[in-house]
């Protein structure tokens, strides 16, 4: 993850340059290695304590995903 | 409107090991003595850096034939890039290895020419096939992003199941899957590496349900030749938009043909800093935006999404480099790439070698008459 000057927070992929918005940039800090999917859930939840808890795990499961598609990220 | 340039393209040297016959790099090569010096390139690195880029491509010829590629990965780090390396990896020691990843490299590309050794060799010009595989198994081994990167093109495609299998078996998490683009090298053996139509077609079915089935695993990415096209390609993201490329001698390019383009003078950084070069010079200006245009680009709705093609290769085919990229549909001189495709063979056919352009290495010597 890095800072863009131009397009704000950015995931760095090998030939691109993914544009990260809304929560994605928390999302993408929660994951540091030792936190397991459940435990992104639930800090989430937590942290939005106003937003539907179902929401938000649909919401991150299919983010995630969609990275895990593109090989930005692996599932220990 | 204002462009920043996300990605730095460093072309540090043009050596390189192999002699591939679709080579990228300009036909008349920089030297070894004119090439930047590791202060030179660090500076460089932060101007860019400067300028908003994010990404460093170290490539060349092959970056690893410069003795400091190590100082120039952490160089870029220090910048704040991530840094990618696009190598052949013929003589990458575990040692050295070892000391690129413990740099920060963040990702490495490493180019296969077949999935056949004989077929390989062949297209690189030397034998390479055989130490390629004994890296690949060794940089999985780090914690660096791996991509494998196959060139394919008319001689290669009835192999491309197998290459796509040599991937999986490499446990690769991204793979390549490139035709080659015809300009440099390409360009002289361009009717021998089009493929045909029906090659494009099981290419895209072949990709297709590799990606299906290897989802989560591998990520697959095709380039199709634009021969057979009926847009062109949004060649760079557009000119001077969002890539900047310095050459070996530090020469500041929008991309690594544009060279080829008469009349315009490209600035370099020892004389010239990056900045002024991306944002006030003649040439990074020349085909910006589209007031450059003429038809059918001009009133085209596509002109904001391909911005009129690749200026090298409309210069290749018409002489004006601020025609439409002759591979449009659209183009008038749409006819001279149909003739182009109607004069390569129809058949893959051909045990023989054709008869290639090797690369040649950079020299002091002038470059040997083609064609």
């Amino acid at each position: 993850m890095s800072q863009s000057k131009d397009m704000g927070p950015v995931l760095l992929l090998p030939e691109s340059i993914l544009r990260l918005t809304g929560p994605g940039p928390r999302i993408l800090e929660l994951c540091d290695g030792s936190r397991t999917l459940a435990d992104v859930v639930s800090a989430l939840q937590s942290e939005f304590s106003d937003a539907d808890p179902e929401l938000i795990r649909r919401e991150v499961l299919a983010f995630l995903t969609a990275l895990l598609e593109r090989r930005a990220l692996d599932f220990a | 409107m204002t462009y920043t340039p996300h990605a730095l393209i460093a072309e540090v040297t043009h050596r390189c090991p192999l002699r591939c016959v679709y080579c990228s790099n300009p036909v008349e090569m920089r030297s070894r003595s004119s090439e930047l010096s590791t202060a030179e390139w660090k500076r460089v690195f932060s101007e860019a850096a400067d300028l908003g880029a994010l990404q460093l491509h170290l490539t060349g010829g092959e970056p690893l034939a410069r003795a400091d590629t190590e100082q120039l990965v952490m160089a870029g780090r220090a910048a704040g890039l991530y840094v990618n390396l696009i190598t052949s990896g013929i003589g990458l020691a575990e040692p050295r290895l070892e000391a690129l990843v413990s740099a920060g490299l963040d990702h490495i590309q490493l180019s296969f020419q077949d999935s056949e050794q004989l077929y390989a060799d062949e297209i690189a010009g030397t034998r390479a096939h055989a130490a390629k595989l004994e890296l690949a198994g060794r940089i999985r081994k780090h914690r660096v992003a791996f991509t494998m990167n196959i060139v394919v093109h008319r001689r290669n495609l009835a192999r491309l199941p197998e290459m796509i299998a040599l991937a999986e078996e490499l446990q690769v998490s991204r793979l390549e899957v490139a035709n080659v683009q015809y300009y440099g090298w390409a360009f002289e053996n361009r009717s021998r590496l089009l493929p045909t139509r029906e090659q494009v077609r099981d290419t895209i079915a072949i990709v297709d349900a590799a990606r299906e089935r290897l989802k989560g695993h591998m990520r697959i990415d095709c380039v199709l030749p634009d021969y057979y096209a009926r847009y062109p390609k949004a060649c760079m993201g557009g000119w001077g938009q969002g890539l900047i490329l310095v050459d070996p001698a530090g020469v500041v390019l929008p991309c690594h043909a544009a060279r080829v383009i008469p009349g315009l003078h490209f600035d370099d950084v020892r004389s010239k800093p990056l900045r002024w070069i991306w944002e006030e010079s003649a040439a990074f200006q020349r085909f910006r935006g589209d007031e450059w245009m003429q038809e059918p680009c001009r009133s085209c709705e596509r002109k904001t999404r391909d911005f009129g093609g690749c200026r090298c290769q409309a210069f290749l085919y018409t002489a004006d480099a601020a025609a439409t990229d002759p591979v449009c549909s659209l183009s008038p001189k749409r006819s001279l790439i149909d003739a182009v495709i109607a004069n390569a063979p129809a058949t893959d056919g051909d045990d023989q070698p054709p008869h290639w352009v090797y690369r040649i290495n950079p020299t002091n010597v002038p470059t040997p008459e083609l064609r």
